[in-house]
């Protein structure tokens, strides 16, 4: 049984920028007492703050929100990406992450090398990778594109790869950050098909997206997010 | 504000462990840096090879003449030198980068950090294959002859390891949080090899500057060039060693036990 717990979670980001992040101002500071100090101190952005949430097998929750409102950072604190500054997580079950798809795609790799990166990256063995490469290729519809370097692909290609590889493997929860706009029709049914399956049994959806249409299509819950707060719909 | 819990929270030995623990992730890793970085060139990793085979091969007559030593003896000494140093100073330089590079899976879900440290690790050691066959035709044509200290090679490497483990967790935390480190780092290591005898004999030394033979650097070297030119390295280097990798070992534990779970807000 998958299930996920917030208590009070907040996320905050320091930003070091050019001046904040050199070691130069940091001995500056320390030398002169902290004189300098004040000037240092490093902005800190709270990106979620105080947020609740509880989540149970089945729930297919869409969060909305403009943009910068911490759709993002509240999917990454989910997958154990961001440890939250302060409050309390708790998480059970697997999760299959499709929160930036291009991200730890090799561009010089070819297809086939990329779905094996992956799915090692994924905590697959070697021999789980082979023996779902033929699911996965069939799946991503790429056919002999998959032996060309994935540079060559066009975004949508490349899409169809990522959501492949990730999807192969059944996840109690799914994290998803508005991307099943990108294939074509076809492709967009067919993921949509793999998503209900997965989510199906006793998992978890969570779909960050922009498109009241998908939300009122693919889930049964709506939160939506505002300068990093919850605000439930 | 409270303290965070979360149960995805690991102990620091624990989130050690499980990057440590799967190989097959970072020596894959590893491998396809070095495959996709000389994918389109022909001789694709052996250039490493053929670079280091003309830099040695140059600047070993060079220097033995600038020296007035024998060629056979400081020919072995030199490749040997050149080498490995290559090997420390390219580990060193990676370390800095190991999590910065690395950027792109450590936002896309939770990794263990160790994981990428092992990753830059390795990719140096695959270079450093590459480059020490070049001694086996130098130490056959001068000649030299291994006795059974040459074994002692292995606890010096070793260490080196340890060592680079160590260092690559230290300075990649400390890297991604303060950015203008990786550039003193490169000059540290510019001038600690002139003031490592790479290129020049400790013998030449006059007296009172054998002191800079202290430097770990000099010692990490001394330790696994002597063994392999067929000599034994004196006590001292392993005493300096032991006592730096304690230290450097330390030190990683704790910036590691406290920082971990904090360097992807740094990338």
């Amino acid at each position: 049984m998958a299930s996920i717990s917030l208590k009070n979670v907040s996320v905050n980001f320091p930003i070091y920028g050019a001046g904040a992040n050199s070691f130069k101002k940091t001995l500056a500071a320390s030398v002169t007492g902290g004189r300098f100090g004040k000037e240092t101190g490093v902005a800190v952005v709270q990106a979620l703050s105080c947020i609740s949430l509880e989540l149970k097998s089945g729930d297919r929750l869409g969060l909305i929100g403009h943009n910068g409102a911490g759709k993002s950072t509240l999917l990454r604190t989910l997958a154990g990406i961001y440890e939250p500054s302060s409050g309390e997580f708790s998480r059970v079950g697997s999760v299959a992450s499709l929160i930036d798809p291009s991200l730890g795609i090799e561009a010089d790799a070819t297809g086939l090398e990329n779905i094996m990166l992956r799915g090692l990256v994924m905590g697959l063995s070697k021999k789980d990778v082979d023996k779902l490469l033929p699911d996965i290729s069939e799946f991503s519809g790429l056919g002999d594109y998959l032996a060309m370097p994935v540079r060559t692909y066009s975004t949508g290609m490349m899409m169809r790869l990522a959501f492949s590889i990730s999807t192969s493997v059944k996840a109690d929860i799914l994290l998803m950050d508005e991307w099943l706009s990108v294939g074509d029709a076809e492709f967009t049914e067919k993921a949509e098909r793999r998503m209900k399956d997965m989510v199906e049994g006793s998992g978890i959806l969570i779909l960050a997206s922009h498109s009241p249409d998908l939300i009122a299509k693919e889930c049964n819950r709506v939160v939506r997010l505002e300068h990093g707060r919850l605000i439930e719909d | 504000m409270s303290q965070a819990h979360s149960n995805l929270h690991r102990s620091a030995w624990a989130d050690w462990w499980e990057g440590t623990r799967r190989t097959d992730i970072w020596w894959t890793l590893a491998w396809f840096d070095i495959v996709l970085r000389y994918r389109r060139s022909m001789l694709g990793p052996f250039w490493l090879t053929l670079s280091m085979g003309l830099m040695i091969g140059g600047m070993g007559p060079l220097y033995a003449s600038l020296f007035g030593t024998e060629l056979s003896k400081f020919f072995p000494f030199l490749a040997l030198g050149i080498i490995f140093w290559t090997f420390f100073s390219s580990m060193v330089s990676d370390s800095c980068n190991a999590f910065i590079a690395s950027a792109n899976y450590l936002k896309q879900g939770y990794f263990p950090i160790s994981l990428f440290v092992w990753r830059s690790m390795s990719r140096n050691l695959i270079q450093f294959g590459h480059q020490i066959v070049l001694y086996i035709p130098v130490a056959i044509w001068a000649g030299i002859s291994l006795k059974s200290s040459a074994l002692l090679v292995i606890p010096a490497f070793l260490l080196l390891l340890i060592n680079a483990h160590a260092l690559g967790l230290l300075l990649g935390l400390i890297c991604t949080r303060f950015r203008d480190v990786a550039q003193i780092v490169t000059s540290v290591m510019q001038m600690a090899m002139f003031l490592t005898p790479v290129f020049w004999l400790p013998e030449s030394l006059p007296g009172r500057a054998k002191y800079i033979l202290w430097n770990p650097m000099a010692q990490m070297l001394e330790l696994l060039r002597a063994p392999l030119m067929g000599n034994v390295a004196p006590m001292f280097n392993w005493y300096g060693i032991l006592g730096w990798t304690a230290f450097c070992v330390v030190a990683a534990a704790l910036l590691f036990a406290k920082y971990r779970r904090r360097v992807v807000y740094w990338l």
